[in-house]
């Protein structure tokens, strides 16, 4: 059974007078522990795509499944109990908040999931030294590099132990060695966790060195 | 997210915007502070006036009640025994005596209620049987002159059980004790009458504040102490002047034998009546609720009865010449409990005579001060009101300011309910911490005012305490506060709980 799948789904946006159709009946699976990349230019409607897997949006048709089952009839509190426990995702910008250190961003998300306080400090320690930041989680994001930050984005997308990662552009702030690091901690999360990664990207290169399969998206529509 | 986790997120949110959260705290501790030193100033009015009372709360038990006047038989139709409301008058005068053009009851429009019937032993006896009823006593005043310390001067005498229990007038002695008896030639006086006679006519204050006593404890039980055993004279005239003796009915006894005797030469031209002070009683203060009751100088109730007959001005018995006898002006009825106030005052409406308790002023003080309250409240809240359109506008600009942090918190999981409670919290530490703050500020304020007011406009060397601030009030206040708060970010915590993530998210 598919851990992801988009079925028929599409996504129109109301922008004043015109509606704009980001995504247009597109299906999509995705499997257990597979490291796929969706492929596409700016405006394709890959992060549209990627934000309905993530429950941080809605299809105007069609449905989302996740391990099978429907995720449009989820209340809004249910779809927030799914993206806390289900996936984690991980943005371009990092989206770390800037007056938490590495730890409390991380202990945030644990914080949601209800845990206590000493639970969180263990467990975000436990987190960000598995993403090679021991030494660095006292720091806030202003005074990490883009690296260290997208590494404290993932820690804190694998905080309350997601089935799937959705990274939306991981690499798209880094420079070329750090995004391949990057590529290498999340292909190290799947294969020793076994998670789902779903990655993002216009970098065909990265996605031809590193996913098993690619998606590729031209206007709202899947391509191959 | 528990509890904990959302006032820690609180606080920190509060924290990062340290300048803007102060001032929101700023508006509400004005608002607040004015509604402690407005409200305090109306409790404080109050305490001066009605706790003063309630200190003493036998003034609870008590009812007065009102005798006819000689006028007031007349309207009734000069003591006729048929519209005496079945009064057995033993002592009733016959039509004949009463004059001929009568007023009609009727006719006249009189705002107060009369009593109809005369205030006699018969009626007290009545009431005395009355359920609920511990004593009823009639109120026997008479003005008189008196001599003490080589001083003369006219002054209202009292007549006082010798029983102390339930006893108003004797609750605190300076010194010695009360009469021996209720015939006695003994004499309880007050600390005012002793600094009238050793300072000069120096009257009490009245008003209603309680001033503090200027002289300590100590010196004025000395003082109260040194006139005990001391002796008073009652003068009146001669009883050949003032009518046949036996009307008086002044035992011979308390007349000094022989005028001559005393080295005063005025002893001729009236009788002195020598009279031993028992007991001093210490000053009462505040607000006097019992203006016609409240005397100086109290003699035991028989000697005062023999006086009063024995001094009826003319007017008083012309009255009586008219209707017969016009009965006591007053009575005194006290109660076992205040709450049996009501209903022996009806049973006594029913008897035929108009009584007054304090119960019924203190309903009508009680109602004006709520009034007072309310409107000072009032007062203070509209600068609270204006304080929780800033607490809006602190939160609206935070949620503005930190809606990528909102979207965020929503992207990882974070739910509406968890964001809005984030807020309300801060709106509720915002209105705690100022409402805290407005208290102390409103007390300081409260002092402040109470020491100029009192060195510069006042002037009195008794301090008085113009404002009160009970507990309930303080936390009253602070909760006012936090309740305002709260009403102020509904807005706000709706808006960053519908903060659309991909919008707050999209990358600039």
């Amino acid at each position: 059974m598919p851990i992801l799948e988009a079925r028929d789904v599409s996504r129109e946006y109301r922008m004043g007078a015109d509606t704009v159709r980001a995504l247009s009946n597109v299906s999509v699976l995705i499997e257990r522990g597979e490291f796929v990349a969706i492929l596409g230019n700016s405006g394709s409607g890959k992060s549209t795509l990627l934000n309905l897997f993530g429950g941080l949006d809605r299809p105007t048709s069609g449905e989302i499944l996740f391990d099978g089952s429907s995720i449009g009839p989820l209340s809004s509190r249910e779809m927030s109990r799914y993206r806390l426990h289900r996936v984690g995702m991980i943005f371009q910008s990092f989206n770390l908040i800037p007056t938490m250190t590495a730890q409390q961003n991380v202990s945030l998300a644990l914080a949601f999931a209800g845990r206590g306080r000493s639970e969180r400090r263990a467990d975000a320690s436990a987190l960000l030294s598995r993403v090679g930041l021991e030494t660095r989680s006292q720091h806030r994001p202003s005074e990490l590099s883009g690296g260290e930050q997208q590494r404290v984005a993932i820690a804190r997308a694998l905080a309350n132990g997601p089935d799937v990662l959705l990274a939306d552009e991981p690499t798209g702030n880094l420079d070329s060695s750090r995004a391949i690091e990057l590529i290498e901690l999340l292909d190290e999360m799947r294969h020793k966790d076994g998670r789902t990664i779903v990655i993002v990207t216009h970098d065909q290169e990265l996605a031809k060195n590193h996913a098993d399969r690619i998606i590729r998206l031209k206007d709202g529509q899947v391509v191959g | 997210m528990n509890l904990s986790d959302i006032i820690a997120l609180a606080f920190r949110n509060l924290r990062q915007a340290k300048l803007r959260t102060s001032l929101t705290v700023i508006g509400v501790v004005i608002g607040v502070a004015a509604i402690i030193a407005m409200v305090a100033f109306g409790i404080g009015l109050q305490r001066n006036i009605i706790s003063n009372a309630f200190a003493k709360l036998d003034l609870f038990t008590v009812i007065t009640v009102f005798g006819p006047s000689a006028d007031d038989l007349l309207a009734l139709g000069g003591g006729d025994p048929e519209t005496s409301a079945g009064l057995a008058r033993r002592n009733a005068p016959t039509p004949s005596e009463s004059p001929s053009p009568s007023p009609s009851p009727g006719s006249s429009p009189q705002p107060r209620e009369r009593s109809k019937r005369v205030l006699d032993d018969a009626a007290i006896g009545e009431m005395q049987k009355l359920d609920g009823v511990r004593y009823a006593l009639p109120v026997i005043m008479f003005q008189c002159y008196v001599r003490y310390d080589g001083k003369a001067a006219r002054q209202r005498i009292g007549g006082a059980l010798a029983t102390t229990e339930f006893n108003p007038r004797f609750k605190k002695f300076l010194a010695g004790t009360t009469f021996s008896s209720d015939n006695a030639t003994e004499v309880v006086v007050t600390e005012n009458f002793l600094s009238w006679t050793a300072r000069g006519d120096r009257r009490r204050r009245g008003g209603p504040f309680t001033p503090v006593p200027e002289r300590s404890e100590e010196e004025r039980a000395a003082e109260a102490q040194a006139a005990i055993g001391k002796t008073i004279d009652l003068l009146t005239l001669p009883s050949s002047s003032a009518g046949p003796a036996s009307v008086f009915g002044i035992p011979l006894s308390m007349i000094t034998s022989n005028p001559s005797d005393s080295d005063d030469e005025l002893d001729s031209r009236f009788v002195k009546h020598v009279f031993v002070i028992t007991g001093v009683l210490k000053a009462e203060s505040g607000v006097n609720f019992d203006q016609f009751a409240r005397t100086d100088i109290y003699v035991p109730v028989e000697q005062a009865r023999a006086f009063r007959e024995a001094n009826r001005d003319p007017l008083e018995r012309m009255g009586e010449a008219l209707v017969g006898d016009t009965g006591y002006t007053r009575a005194e009825v006290r109660v076992i409990d205040p709450s049996k106030v009501g209903d022996v005052q009806v049973q006594i409406k029913k008897l035929g005579f108009n009584s007054y308790s304090l119960t019924n002023q203190i309903d009508e003080i009680r109602y004006v001060f709520l009034v007072v309250n309310g409107a000072l409240a009032l007062l203070g809240g509209i600068s609270l009101l204006v304080a929780s359109f800033g607490i809006a506008n602190t939160m609206i600009m935070s949620i503005l300011e930190r809606t990528r942090e909102i979207g965020i918190m929503k992207a990882i999981g974070g739910t509406d309910s968890e964001i809005m409670r984030i807020f309300f919290f801060e709106a509720s530490l915002i209105g705690l911490t100022g409402g805290a703050l407005g208290v102390l500020s409103g007390w300081g304020v409260t002092r402040i005012t109470n020491f100029l007011v009192n060195k510069y406009v006042v002037k009195q060397s008794p301090y008085i305490e113009f404002f009160s601030i009970p507990w309930y009030l303080a936390v009253g206040a602070v909760g006012f506060a936090v309740l305002v708060s709260l009403i102020a970010a509904v807005y706000p915590a709706l808006r960053a709980a519908r903060v659309d993530p991909i919008r707050a998210l999209r990358h600039d």
